[in-house]
């Protein structure tokens, strides 16, 4: 694993994003993106495949041309320079190591770009083989590696120039769960102690709250929220971003007079999370499947009632599936309930999210034409 | 499920064919090279015969096919390189549409072409005339060794060039990017990243072109008819001339000799280095 040596902490460089528009062909993928990253920062672009997280990480790298807007680093501007003038270290998804060349090769082939002396080289390599745990393996083929220790390979032929920035591209997708999460604690130690901006493109929300001081949640090519991972979790801004974050039960609900109905159950809308204002009229409300309880929940809470469908086992509890009304919603319990029983069950109030119901425009194709159906 | 003695059956055909179009009369070569001329029997004379008349030539053929195909390598590297890592998209679309060319055009038109552009007074002293570069005094026959050299680089480029694009196009385009993101220039990509890991292709492709220079005959014959000339003139010429069979498959027997070794050096390397 992971050894102390003797790098010396330096701090990363600050990157601005101001106005961005990035694309390939005739699309803009990104359109008017603006972010600010403090030096030493460790940021999150965290969205589903095809929201443009990746084509953010690569045109700060220099591989997607910026169509307009400014990329600056430490103050400098970026936006035209090439990839190979940057000094940004980028670590690969599929890590990208060269075949044809030894681990130590591997490691001290940016080394050997800047021309430094031989003897340096070999101290840097031995001494970055030893930061990411790879001991005595320099010697070796990149194809007799495992999956991990290729990953340590990457990360330290990245870190190996000593950038000002590090740019990683879902690093530790090809891992297997458990050496995923000793990664996550790895990677992040080395960050701390390097004080490397950093900035890790992920669709894994876990990976991106463990690693991220700040995530920064991308929808369509936009920023649908950024804020500490604490933010994101408890405050979703969108129910976009809620779902994202785990918030999986969706139930339609009325606000009227202060007072939410939905189903069988009412609240007052005080104590809610409603980012978006508590308006009259149609809403949705999101929870967790493990902040709900079967069972009285201390405080105030959103009571249902509905009847066991399923259940199947977590190893932490039972997750079980409850029809409320025609709505089904999921909810964790420490024991099974047989499917048919009936259940009451509570959403603490400070569990809830509440979003006024998405606009005409907003609305999906086949919602849109559902409604162009004439009633008969 | 098919039987084994079926399935013999099914390749027999195909197994027939080789052995009497290929096999048969390749060992009917290698074994008519080593009989004696005069009075018959088994011996070496032949080949005796042919390094007393021919060491020139041989020597000749080595240096002349060595040549091309070093210069064939580097502008076939500096074709695929481009194709692969250039940006400049206008330069890009014309190279692609130029270069394959000469892949379609013969050995004996390309020989054809070459005289009428490399003689003391073809195209290309005329231009150099043209140009105020040359005076009509001062310009020089090309139709020699350099002749050959020429037509062979010309002719054998675009095939290296196909084979070595293909393999630079599969390759996984992050490698690409990672050395390039640590800082390295167009051309030590090239060197260091791109061709280390198409060397296979681009060996394949120099050897099938060594080949393929050993045993052109038009070329020499049009461009160079003086000696020292290639081997493929010398055995034409003992054939034609003399009907002497044995000593023609000998100088055969030599060249396939000599592109055997080359072969042995390229797979021995590749040997070495999957070990």
């Amino acid at each position: 694993m992971i050894q102390k040596t003797e790098a010396q902490p330096h701090l990363g460089r600050s990157i601005s994003l101001s106005d961005l528009h990035l694309g390939y062909g005739g699309r803009d993928v990104i359109a008017g993106l603006s972010l600010e990253v403090r030096a030493g920062e460790f940021i999150a672009l965290l969205g589903q495949s095809g929201c443009g997280k990746t084509t953010i990480l690569r045109a700060l790298a220099g591989f997607v041309p910026v169509r307009a807007g400014r990329i600056s680093v430490g103050g400098t501007d970026m936006s035209r320079t090439p990839p190979e003038a940057r000094g940004m270290a980028m670590m690969f998804q599929s890590y990208a190591l060269w075949p044809h060349m030894s681990v130590a090769q591997n490691i001290a082939y940016g080394l050997k770009l800047r021309r430094r002396p031989r003897a340096e080289i070999r101290a840097r390599v031995a001494e970055m083989a030893a930061l990411v745990g790879l001991g005595d393996l320099t010697a070796r083929k990149v194809q007799d590696l495992s999956g991990g220790q290729r990953q340590r390979v990457a990360l330290a032929r990245a870190l190996a120039i000593d950038p000002p920035v590090l740019l990683l591209d879902e690093p530790l997708s090809n891992l297997d769960a458990g050496i995923r999460a000793t990664m996550r604690h790895e990677i992040r130690a080395l960050q701390q102690r390097l004080g490397l901006t950093t900035i890790l493109v992920t669709h894994d929300r876990e990976e991106a709250m463990s690693m991220a001081d700040r995530v920064v949640i991308l929808e369509q090519g936009r920023i649908a929220q950024a804020g500490t991972p604490e933010e994101i979790y408890h405050q979703p801004a969108s129910p976009y971003v809620a779902r994202f974050m785990g918030l999986g039960n969706r139930l339609e609900a009325r606000v009227e007079q202060g007072l939410l109905r939905t189903g069988n159950g009412t609240l007052p809308t005080g104590g809610l999370h409603a980012p978006q204002g508590t308006p009259e009229g149609p809403a949705e409300i999101l929870f967790r499947a493990e902040s709900a309880r079967l069972g009285p929940a201390p405080g105030p809470a959103l009571a249902l009632s509905g009847q066991v469908v399923s259940a199947f086992y977590l190893g932490s509890a039972y997750r079980h599936e409850i029809a409320v009304g025609d709505d089904r919603i999921l909810v964790d319990a420490p024991q099974r309930h047989q499917a048919g029983t009936p259940v009451g069950l509570h959403v603490p109030a400070t569990a809830l999210s509440l979003f006024p119901a998405r606009s005409q425009t907003s609305v999906t194709g086949q919602e849109a034409a559902m409604a162009a159906i004439p009633t008969l | 499920m098919i039987s084994r003695k079926a399935s013999l059956l099914l390749i027999a055909p195909a197994l027939a064919l080789m052995a009497a179009l290929f096999l048969y009369p390749l060992g009917f070569s290698l074994v008519s090279a080593f009989r004696q001329e005069d009075g018959g029997g088994w011996g070496a004379g032949n080949f005796l015969r042919a390094w007393q008349f021919y060491s020139a030539d041989i020597v000749f053929s080595l240096v002349i096919v060595g040549l091309s195909t070093l210069l064939v390598a580097f502008l076939a590297a500096a074709i695929a390189g481009y194709l692969t890592l250039g940006e400049n998209r206008w330069c890009l679309a014309v190279l692609r549409w130029l270069y394959r060319w000469p892949l379609f055009i013969p050995f004996v038109v390309a020989a054809q072409l070459m005289r009428t552009f490399l003689a003391k007074n073809g195209m290309m002293n005329n231009a150099l005339v043209e140009l105020g570069l040359l005076t009509p005094f001062t310009t020089h026959s090309y139709l020699d060794w350099r002749g050959i050299v020429i037509t062979f680089v010309w002719k054998q480029t675009p095939f290296v060039a196909l084979l070595l694009a293909g393999a630079m196009a599969a390759l996984d385009r992050s490698t690409i990017e990672a050395a390039r993101n640590l800082g390295a220039s167009r051309l030590r990509l090239l060197w260091d990243v791109v061709l280390p890991q198409v060397r296979p292709s681009f060996g394949t492709g120099l050897i099938l072109s060594f080949v393929t220079m050993m045993s052109v005959l038009s070329v020499p014959m049009m461009i160079n008819a003086q000696t020292p000339t290639l081997l493929t003139v010398d055995m034409a010429w003992r054939i034609n001339a003399y009907g002497d069979y044995g000593l023609a498959n000998a100088l055969g027997l030599i060249a396939y000799a000599m592109t055997g070794l080359v072969a042995w050096f390229y797979l021995r390397q590749g040997l070495k280095e999957n070990r």
